[in-house]
């Protein structure tokens, strides 16, 4: 008994850990973008193009590694756009973000039709677990902490990287005054739009690499809106994570978490809807959004465009 | 008065326009995209003008289609027109759905006339009440309502799946469906050989109704004050807490009847995935018709002619039908980028 508990515990705590990955991508790169003072909503668009174009690079060249660089320029080449939008052309900044993920959602169902038809489309091999000597074998920890593909580890490098970076370098600085107070920034001879641009790339370049993963590493194939508001979702996780890359993890950890439950209860059969089941990240993120209201933390200038008339 | 609204534009008709020339380079876009998917660009267009305005049976499937986006960019564009972003629009129908078939399953939908009414407005009263949680927790605790809304849109769609699909709603047999609803609780057919139904009617009579709302009275006003200015209009005397929840669920309410109508109207039951997105859809139309009641109809009637014609494209051409949100997404972007180079040149002209 104790060791089918176990068993299943490592299950678990190994699929809320691969399910946190893409959200971790989507939710640290968002936090850039709103720490330079740009609120992201085309996270969604980024992160389903990111999908599609990581399996149209892996399709293409059979390689999953190509597969990523794809996913990752699709959502920077979106969030270029974004940027076009909110920055060069001054558009509010939530009507960008929702034009982009709607343009996401549209094209990529287009062109995947548009490319495979409707008949049988392809299969791309998942990246699997990569067995790392002497670290797997350990008891317990092995399997639950060293048993990930490659992408995982890089997910969690992103979080010590992505702090330094905004806390220890002058990128970081500037990206921090720009979010803070842009006039500051500006009086400073810091562009402000160039500033935000890069950002919102960043943020656009991560959002595209969770959306590679969930093809490339989770099912290996593309599906329709497959991104089911994870966009979104880490929209709500940057809040929870109180806008700092350690809360972030923490909260996109114990997200993936609760999305593994879902499995885990089916497989300890559970007797519920499958559909419920299926609800409870929303739930989760509504109730996570309920319990962090409080948004004294949020970068003052956030979905402010600046100008440098100030009109 | 402290409080001091941005009237609508004197210019509305040409800041309508901009957005329709802006629309023909989403054309010539989504032209390249067929060239390279190997389809001719004239003649999908071509079918796309008879799949939509070629005859009265087209005219009315793309009115069929309209009414739904009619009613949810009402509601989306009420809600944004108070500054309030109530993304849900689509999950608000689906609980508009459930609440209109609950009772016109009950012995209150076998009335004759009265059935139908009430249906409607057990659907606005669902819509208003789902929007209405998003609404509690912005107004009482200051959280973003954008995420609670796409969230609850998610959660919306899942039950209706789980109540048709092993649920408590599901018909005798196999399929994921309700019973049909008696002919009592059906909205009447407007022209024969067509699908179009007195729901139409509604549509546009909603949209009255929401341009006297928010134009012609004084709750109107304050709900639109409390949106463009909080801080002045709590210092007028209104209550913001109470504006934000009466906003929310009248446009939770008319997304509801969009919901209504659908089980009424079209497939006279509830079904897993009644609505193709219109409700997202929705969000472009209320961006592009300027959030006004008139601009959000006609918006929507060309949407709706998009869509009805993309199912003709589909079934001669196999052009997938996805081609229509591709569109409609480029539209709007276009129609941002317009504006922003219609702006410029206002400015040009003023010096």
């Amino acid at each position: 008994m104790a060791e089918v508990l176990g068993a299943i515990i490592i299950t678990l705590l190994v699929s809320g850990l691969r399910l946190s990955t893409p959200l971790l991508f989507a939710a640290l790169g968002e936090k850039i973008a709103e720490r330079a003072g740009v609120l992201n909503l085309g996270v969604e668009g980024m992160m389903i193009m990111g999908a599609f174009a990581g399996f149209m690079g892996a399709v293409i060249s059979g390689n999953i590694a190509i597969g990523f660089l794809f996913g990752i320029a699709s959502g920077a080449l979106m969030a270029a756009l974004m940027g076009f939008l909110n920055l060069t052309l001054r558009t509010n900044q939530l009507v960008a973000g929702l034009a982009i993920w709607l343009l996401g959602l549209g094209l990529t169902a287009f062109l995947y039709r548009l490319i495979f038809g409707i008949g049988v489309s392809p299969y791309v091999k998942p990246l699997g677990p990569t067995y790392i000597p002497g670290l797997t074998e350990i008891p317990f920890v092995g399997p639950v902490l060293f048993n990930h593909d490659p992408i995982v580890y890089i997910g969690w490098a992103m979080v010590p990287i992505l702090y330094i970076l905004l806390f220890k370098t002058k990128l970081g600085l500037k990206i921090r005054t720009v979010g803070e107070n842009p006039k500051q920034a500006d009086t400073q001879g810091v562009s402000v739009v160039r500033i935000r641009y890069l950002a919102v790339m960043i943020g656009g370049a991560m959002a595209g690499m969770g959306g590679a993963y969930l093809v490339l590493v989770m099912s290996g194939e593309f599906v329709e809106g497959m991104t089911n508001a994870r966009g979104w979702i880490a929209l709500a996780l940057v809040i929870f994570g109180r806008w700092h890359p350690i809360g972030i993890f923490g909260a996109c950890v114990l997200f993936g978490m609760v999305d593994a439950m879902q499995f885990s209860f089916q497989a300890a059969g559970v007797k519920a809807p499958h559909q419920l089941m299926l609800m409870l990240p929303y739930i989760m993120a509504i109730a996570v959004m309920a319990f962090t209201y409080k948004r004294t933390l949020q970068p003052a200038a956030i979905g402010v465009p600046y100008s440098r008339e100030g009109k | 008065m402290i409080v001091s609204l941005v009237k609508p534009s004197r210019n509305s008709i040409i800041r309508t326009l901009i957005p329709m020339g802006t629309a023909l380079l989403a054309f010539v876009v989504t032209a390249f995209l067929l060239i390279y998917g190997g389809f001719d660009p004239l003649e999908a267009y071509g079918l796309l003008l008879q799949g939509s305005v070629g005859g009265v049976r087209e005219i009315g499937e793309t009115l069929v289609r309209s009414t739904s986006l009619i009613l949810t960019g009402l509601a989306i564009g009420f809600a944004f027109r108070c500054r309030l972003w109530n993304i849900g629009a689509e999950g608000q129908l689906y609980f508009g759905a459930i609440g209109a078939v609950v009772i016109a399953l009950t012995a209150v939908g076998q009335i004759p006339v009265f059935g139908v009414i009430i249906a409607i407005i057990f659907g606005a009263i669902f819509g208003g009440a789902w929007a209405a949680i998003a609404g509690l927790l912005k107004s009482r605790l200051g959280v973003n309502e954008i995420i609670v809304t796409i969230m609850l849109n998610f959660i919306a769609i899942l039950f209706v799946d789980f109540l048709v699909r092993g649920g408590p709603l599901q018909a005798v047999g196999f399929e994921p469906q309700t019973e049909l609803i008696p002919l009592t609780a059906q909205l009447p057919m407007l022209i024969e050989g067509t699908r179009l139904h007195a729901g139409f009617l509604l549509a546009i009579g909603a949209a009255i109704l929401v341009y006297l709302i928010l134009f012609k009275s004084k709750l109107g006003f304050s709900l639109r004050a409390t949106g463009v200015n909080p801080k002045a209009a709590s210092y007028a005397g209104i209550d913001i807490k109470k504006s934000i929840l009466i906003t929310i669920i009248i446009s939770g309410a008319i997304a509801g009847v969009a919901g209504a109508a659908l089980v009424q109207g079209v497939n006279d039951r509830l079904l897993p995935h009644i609505s193709p997105g219109y409700g997202f859809i929705a969000i472009v139309i209320a961006l592009l018709g300027r959030e006004h009641p008139l601009g959000i109809v006609f918006v929507a009637v060309f949407f709706g002619a998009l869509m009805s014609g993309a199912n003709l494209m589909y079934q001669t051409m196999g052009i997938p039908v996805a081609i229509a949100g591709t569109l409609q997404a480029l539209v709007l972007i276009f129609a941002l980028i317009g504006e922003f180079i219609a702006r410029w040149k206002f400015k040009g002209v003023g010096k």
